[in-house]
């Protein structure tokens, strides 16, 4: 069976030397490219910028949430940590025994100081015991020791025994101060 | 045969296909750049958004450990002014111990322990003890023993042990 030949040929239609049916085919072949271009390549390609850029300002919304929360508490701290400098040093400060009685010295004389045992306290802190012997005129002076001792640049509690004796026209005392240090930093 | 002019090429494509063709390659060509423009823009939201993400998390574990050194700067807070509190409860235990003694009394020595007060001294009688001393060490400790000794001036030295109720209850500590 021969096969028919399909001889197709354009019509040429011609306006002023210009070719109507041949540009309007190029017009439309372009037409339709753009619009398959649009809907496979520059459609997927907004979406994915679009997302991108939402959830890049997304994160960035949170990011400086974040960011300004950091900076709070940040400030918060320096500002604390300004505030209790010193007793922030007291606490990583090692206990110093001649130091201790040339604070003492305003209020008695101290004639030994013997250390006990170290022991932990809550957890974070050591707490060392000392032992004190020492000659005060009266008790008086005891008291100013005690009301003086939270400028001392350790922090020392004065705890019990407390033992006065009378000795002529002095009185011998003897009590014991715990000296508390940061765990690790002592 | 002989021809006076030269043969001229025939052109593939006519003026205006060309026109057509270069028109859309270019406009193929700008569309294409113009998505490949946004790909890249959106590559880089895309890093910049898993940096700033990172940085996050990097802060949050900044803010957590500050939080703790907050914590921690107030717990030595906290520990400096229950020292400084129970130090003025001691020095005002031991102003009130000598402020209760009444002016014929005389103290030599006294032991302030946690749970106990051993007092020695010297009093011209046992009733001037018995009523101006005992009451008020009667009235903070839960028992009170006291001794006394008579001496060869005819005062009388003693010996007054005071304990707490319990450990719980010690209002010295």
């Amino acid at each position: 069976m021969k096969i028919p030949s399909i001889k197709f040929k354009l019509p040429k239609i011609k306006i002023y030397g210009i070719d109507v049916v041949k540009n309007s085919l190029f017009f439309t072949f372009s037409l339709i490219l753009t619009l398959i271009i649009i809907a496979f390549v520059i459609a997927p390609s907004i979406k994915t910028f679009k997302y991108a850029k939402a959830q890049y300002f997304s994160t960035q919304q949170e990011f400086e949430k974040v960011d300004n929360e950091y900076k709070k508490i940040f400030n918060a701290i320096n500002t604390l940590k300004n505030k209790n400098q010193k007793i922030l040093n007291a606490l990583k400060r090692k206990f110093d025994k001649k130091n201790f009685i040339l604070f003492a010295k305003n209020y008695m004389k101290i004639e030994n100081i013997k250390e006990l045992n170290s022991s932990t306290y809550k957890e974070k802190f050591i707490k060392t015991p000392y032992l004190i012997t020492a000659i005060i005129k009266s008790p008086k002076n005891f008291y100013d020791f005690v009301d003086n001792i939270k400028n001392y640049k350790n922090i020392i509690r004065v705890y019990f025994p407390i033992d006065f004796e009378k000795e002529n026209e002095e009185i011998n005392l003897t009590f014991k101060i715990e000296c508390y240090n940061i765990k690790g930093k002592k | 045969m002989y021809s006076f002019t030269k043969p001229i090429k025939k052109p593939y494509f006519k003026e205006d296909t060309k026109l057509w063709l270069v028109f859309i390659f270019i406009s193929t060509f700008l569309y294409v750049t113009f998505s490949l423009f946004l790909l890249i823009k959106a590559y880089f939201y895309s890093k910049n958004t898993n940096d700033l993400a990172k940085e996050e998390i990097t802060l949050k574990e900044k803010i957590i450990k500050l939080q703790k050194e907050k914590e921690n700067i107030l717990l030595q807070k906290e520990l400096y002014e229950n020292i400084t509190v129970k130090n003025s409860v001691i020095k005002d235990s031991v102003k009130n111990l000598l402020n209760l003694v009444p002016d014929p009394i005389t103290l030599n020595k006294f032991l302030f322990s946690k749970n106990k007060l051993i007092i020695y001294g010297i009093t011209p009688t046992k009733d001037v003890y018995n009523l101006l001393m005992l009451p008020p060490l009667e009235s903070i400790f839960q028992s009170t023993k006291t001794e006394f000794i008579q001496l060869s001036n005819g005062w009388f030295k003693f010996k007054s042990i005071n304990t707490l109720k319990s450990e719980n209850e010690n209002t010295f500590n």
